[in-house]
């Protein structure tokens, strides 16, 4: 179209711009900032570095991208930071349901409402773990030997309080009618040690939190909170691999799903078509084999929500960790 | 001898040219994050970890951890050339290392604290090497309530060591557990004491708060008092560092001692920080020459460095036989083992015998290459100590406000790191002590979450703390290194005058 | 010129009102023991009561023993000549940024200087700005503030 433009010419060009519009109207024009909600190591961190080393990789963004870490807070420095930076189209944060389930529980100074959401890439799945020494074979005898003791005298460790963890475990509590003491630490790995230590009973970790303490024989999952078995794969000890573990509902706890999502978000009063930007590049960074390897990995379940499907997710989350809180007393007044 | 075999394996794996070239870059880059404020080796580390992604797991966790040991020693420099701790753990290096530097000798004090250093991660080293196994098991011993009697022990052994006024030590304290308690309560999840300020549920970040209270504190001090360093002879003194690191096992106790600290606390939860500040304190209180420390004692530089090196290396132990990062650092090469494939936890030593006692190995080569690479570089920074009051004041004020926004890039960082500054100039005026202060920011809340959990654990019965020998044992040598200054004045009230121990 | 006395009455001043401030703060946690333990509250309230008592002790101990004058004219004026830069060169950041404030900075310590000269200064300031633009925008990919300037000029 250098020489003359002719009029088809014209029009084959508007047609481009306009089929275009949906995902390349607006391109970023200089670094990107990637927030990790978590400190370096992290869940999260992996997360954001993950989507960042693809991005970087497969030249998906001609920009560079930074991955700067907010942790404090159990994250919530990363959300309020975002916050703050509502309109800017280069702050892109990384984090988990505690996006929407934070604000329920702790006086922070956000709220998702003030985040535009992305999307949710990947599920993280729960199990309950127990110590590998311990007499219970399967879910059914741990928890009569709970419900056998005073209430309070056994206990769950997890990741923070009032978070994805406790909340598990409250939901455990009342679906076998029994009352397990919840012991808050820093995080699920510190937690898988003192489960191994045997100063602690339970814990609800993560696959990637407790992988290397199975293969080791500290410990061992007894089912997972997932709607089916955990897909096949490599053994990780001598016999068995995630698909060998039942679920929670089959071995007879009525819970059937328990994820963590790990989500993506911009600041809020962002355009729509930047918006469709970053919804594009995920699907893109979604659709390489580097990310099936990432989870596989880390043991999580391939589910990709965007759009209206994302947010039929959060509703639904909030309603549950509503319940939830509003036995236990946490819901704040606001 | 399984594992020394083992270790002549790793040697094998990790004594190639490729290998050491890895070590010198780590170290190198290592040293310059250890020497800036604000960027510590878990930036560091995590910069590099997408650069190792493509490299065999042993040469990547070479390179990783040999910035680790580079940045372990350059965190010392600042802090002894300017009263500004690089890193947590060598805030107590500050002590002495920097009064002897302004006294013009900062050749000698880099050269101590370097030498000690390199001897305390040695010892770290040749324990990671003989007892792996025994000490992963230690390091599964402790629950909620050890973990507090350990804190415990860590506060007996630094607070109540004397010089200050006992209120005004006990205000400084107080101030640093409410700082440290600012932010998300990890046991409840509420948020604590952010004053009405929204940006501070991230909590009041360590580094801030140093750079402010020593680097800025420190140099208003200095100019008001007009306090000029001594001249330095221009000569690079080569001469100086041999001497000093030939007369090193002069303090061979101290050394040992400090060592065995460091290693406890590294295999322990204590961490190097609280190593180093509880090595010193008892260093102080065993010296004969205790009323010099803090003027620039040998020794006083020697106990902190040597316990920082030892737990830093050590701490590197539980991170691979249990899958917990002993400091912000593990937690980092963690994230890239798994990265590469490998699972931490108690099967690695089984599973990945290559990696591990190549890692070992290129701890001890490593070490030995950032030793000799820092000691190259004492004539230069010691040089300076040269440059003109009125150049390095503002180059000074410039380093902590970029190291204050760097932490987590927050200009609010910036503005509290100089109302810590005037606070830090006003308590150094008025005989406030700084370190309670410090050392409460920095293991406070972790003290205060293992007690609530104990409390949680046990329904509220202090019991828990006397239920089992190891914490008992624990909380009452804390009890008796807190009571011992009493307990040795009321004998010495006792006793005749002249046998009072100086 | 400044008394030891309201030195010390002005720092006893400072770390009482932070111990109220945390006295009355920690009160929105809730205090004592709980279904949830220990509860967030409480070890901030003692903190705090520690804090206000001992700035209160320290108060009266400074007025009664405290040295006459601690700081002299011209100690108050070398601590101006360090601290109102200072100080401005951190107030000026959010407008024109870290690498011109800091140069701004250098640049006017060492040229206000009786030793320095305008050469030397000129160039620390630039190597200033450039050292840190190399060391953390390039290596350490930690982007500086660029103020309401940079803002302005589209960085």
């Amino acid at each position: 179209m250098s020489q003359k433009p002719t009029f088809a010419a014209i029009a084959f060009g508007l047609a481009i711009a306009f089929t275009g519009a949906a995902n390349a109207a607006w391109q970023p024009a200089k670094p990107i900032e990637f927030i990790a909600t978590a400190g370096p190591g992290g869940g999260t961190d992996n997360f954001a570095r993950a989507v960042q080393n693809i991005v970087t990789k497969y030249k998906l963004v001609e920009q560079p991208i930074v991955v700067v870490n907010k942790a404090g807070g159990s994250g919530a420095e990363g959300y309020t930071y975002t916050k703050a930076m509502a309109g800017d189209p280069y702050k892109v944060v990384f984090g988990t349901s505690n996006a929407w389930n934070q604000p329920m529980v702790s006086k922070v100074a956000y709220n998702y409402t003030d985040l535009t959401p992305i999307a949710a890439m990947v599920q993280d799945e729960f199990l309950l773990w127990v110590k590998q020494d311990a007499p219970y074979q399967n879910v059914q005898d741990f928890l009569k030997a709970v419900a056998a003791k005073p209430p309070g005298d056994v206990k769950m460790g997890g990741a923070q309080s009032k978070d994805t963890d406790e909340t598990l475990t409250r939901m455990i509590d009342k679906a076998a009618k029994v009352k397990f003491v919840y012991i808050p630490f820093k995080s699920g790995a510190e937690a898988a040690v003192q489960l191994a230590g045997g100063h602690i009973d339970a814990h609800v970790n993560n696959p990637s939190e407790s992988i290397g303490q199975w293969k080791g024989s500290t410990q061992r999952p007894l089912c997972a909170f997932s709607p089916q078995r955990l897909p096949d794969g490599p053994k990780v000890t001598a016999t068995q691999n995630w698909h060998d573990i039942p679920t929670c509902v089959e071995s007879g706890l009525a819970i059937p799903q328990f994820q963590q999502p790990r989500t993506v978000w911009l600041p809020g009063k962002v355009t729509s078509d930047q918006t469709a930007f970053y919804v594009d590049l995920m699907k893109k960074v979604q659709a390489t084999p580097e990310w099936k390897e990432y989870i596989e990995r880390t043991s999580q379940t391939d589910t990709f929500l965007i759009g209206d499907a994302f947010n039929k997710f959060i509703k639904e989350d909030i309603e549950r960790t509503r319940k939830v809180a509003v036995d236990e007393g946490w819901l704040i007044s606001n | 001898m399984e594992n020394l075999e083992a270790l002549m394996h790793g040697f094998g794996i990790a004594l190639s040219g490729n290998h050491i070239f890895l070590m010198v870059i780590g170290v190198l880059l290592g040293i310059l994050v250890g020497v800036l404020p604000g960027l510590g080796a878990p930036n560091g580390v995590s910069l590099l970890l997408p650069l190792t992604f493509g490299m065999q797991p042993v040469s990547a966790i070479i390179l990783l951890s040999s910035m680790y040991w580079g940045a372990l020693f350059g965190g010392s420099v600042t802090s002894i050339l300017f009263n500004i701790p690089g890193e947590p753990s060598s805030v107590a290096t500050t002590f002495d290392g920097y009064p002897m530097a302004r006294d013009g000798r900062p050749t000698t004090a880099l050269a101590t604290a370097f030498g000690s250093a390199a001897f305390g991660a040695l010892a770290g080293v040749v324990l990671i090497t003989l007892a792996a196994s025994w000490v992963a098991q230690v390091a599964l011993a402790f629950g909620p309530p050890e973990y507090f009697a350990v804190y415990f022990l860590a506060f007996a052994s630094f607070i109540g060591m004397g010089g200050s006024p006992p209120i005004k030590t006990l205000v400084s304290l107080a101030i640093g557990f409410a700082l440290a308690a600012v932010g998300i309560d990890t046991v409840s999840g509420s948020v604590r004491l952010t004053m009405g300020i929204d940006e501070m549920v991230k909590g009041v970040s360590f580094v801030v708060a140093v750079m402010g209270l020593f680097g800025i504190g420190e140099l208003m001090i200095a100019v008001e008092e007009e306090f000029h360093v001594k001249a330095i002879s221009s000569k690079v003194e080569w001469r100086e560092v041999f001497r000093t690191l030939v007369g090193l096992p002069k303090h061979g106790w101290a050394l040992l001692r400090s060592a065995a600290i460091g290693c406890w606390m590294g295999i322990t939860p204590g961490g190097p920080t609280a190593a180093s500040f509880m090595s010193y304190g008892i260093a102080k209180r065993l010296s004969p020459r205790h009323a010099n420390f803090g003027k620039g004692e040998p020794e006083g530089i020697v106990a902190p460095e040597a316990a920082d090196h030892a737990a830093g290396t050590s701490a590197l132990l539980p991170m691979l036989s249990l899958g917990i990062p002993g400091s912000a650092t593990a937690a980092v090469m963690m994230g890239g083992l798994m990265i590469w494939g490998l699972n931490p936890g108690p099967m690695l030593f089984v599973e990945q015998k290559d990696f591990v006692w190549g890692l070992i190995a290129s701890m001890y080569l490593g070490n030995v290459v950032a030793v000799v690479l820092v000691l190259l570089t004492v004539p230069i920074f010691a040089a300076l100590m040269r440059v003109p009051f009125f150049i390095i004041a503002p180059v000074i004020v410039i380093i902590c406000t970029v190291g204050a926004y760097s932490v987590s890039n927050s200009y609010l960082d910036v503005m509290l790191m100089m109302g810590f500054g005037v606070l830090g100039y006003l308590f150094k005026k008025l005989h406030y002590p700084l370190a309670p202060l410090v050392l409460a920011i920095v293991i406070g809340d972790k003290a205060e979450d293992a007690f609530r959990q104990s409390m949680l654990m046990s329904k509220g019965s202090l019991g828990i703390f006397f239920a089992k020998p190891l914490v008992t044992t624990l909380i009452l040598l804390g009890a008796a290194l807190l009571l011992m200054p009493t307990i040795w004045r009321t004998i010495g009230r006792m006793m005749p005058r002249s046998e009072v121990k100086p | 010129m400044v008394s030891g006395r309201s030195l010390e009455a002005a720092t006893a001043l400072i770390t009482g009102a932070f111990g109220a401030a945390v006295i009355v703060s920690s009160l929105d946690n809730g205090i004592g023991w709980s279904a949830a333990g220990v509860e967030s509250g409480t070890f901030p309230l003692i903190v705090g009561v520690v804090i206000l008592a001992g700035s209160l002790f320290n108060l009266v101990q400074g007025w009664l023993h405290a040295r006459a004058v601690i700081l002299g004219p011209s100690e108050l004026r070398r601590l101006a000549i360090l601290f109102v830069p200072a100080a401005v060169f951190v107030g000026v950041i959010p407008l024109i940024g870290m690498y011109v404030a800091a140069a701004l900075y250098i640049f006017g310590a060492i040229a206000w200087n009786k030793r320095g000269s305008l050469l030397l200064a000129a160039a620390a300031a630039i190597g200033t700005a450039l050292a840190l633009y190399l060391m953390f925008e390039k290596t350490f990919q930690i982007s500086l503030p660029r103020g309401a300037l940079g803002t302005w000029l589209g960085f």
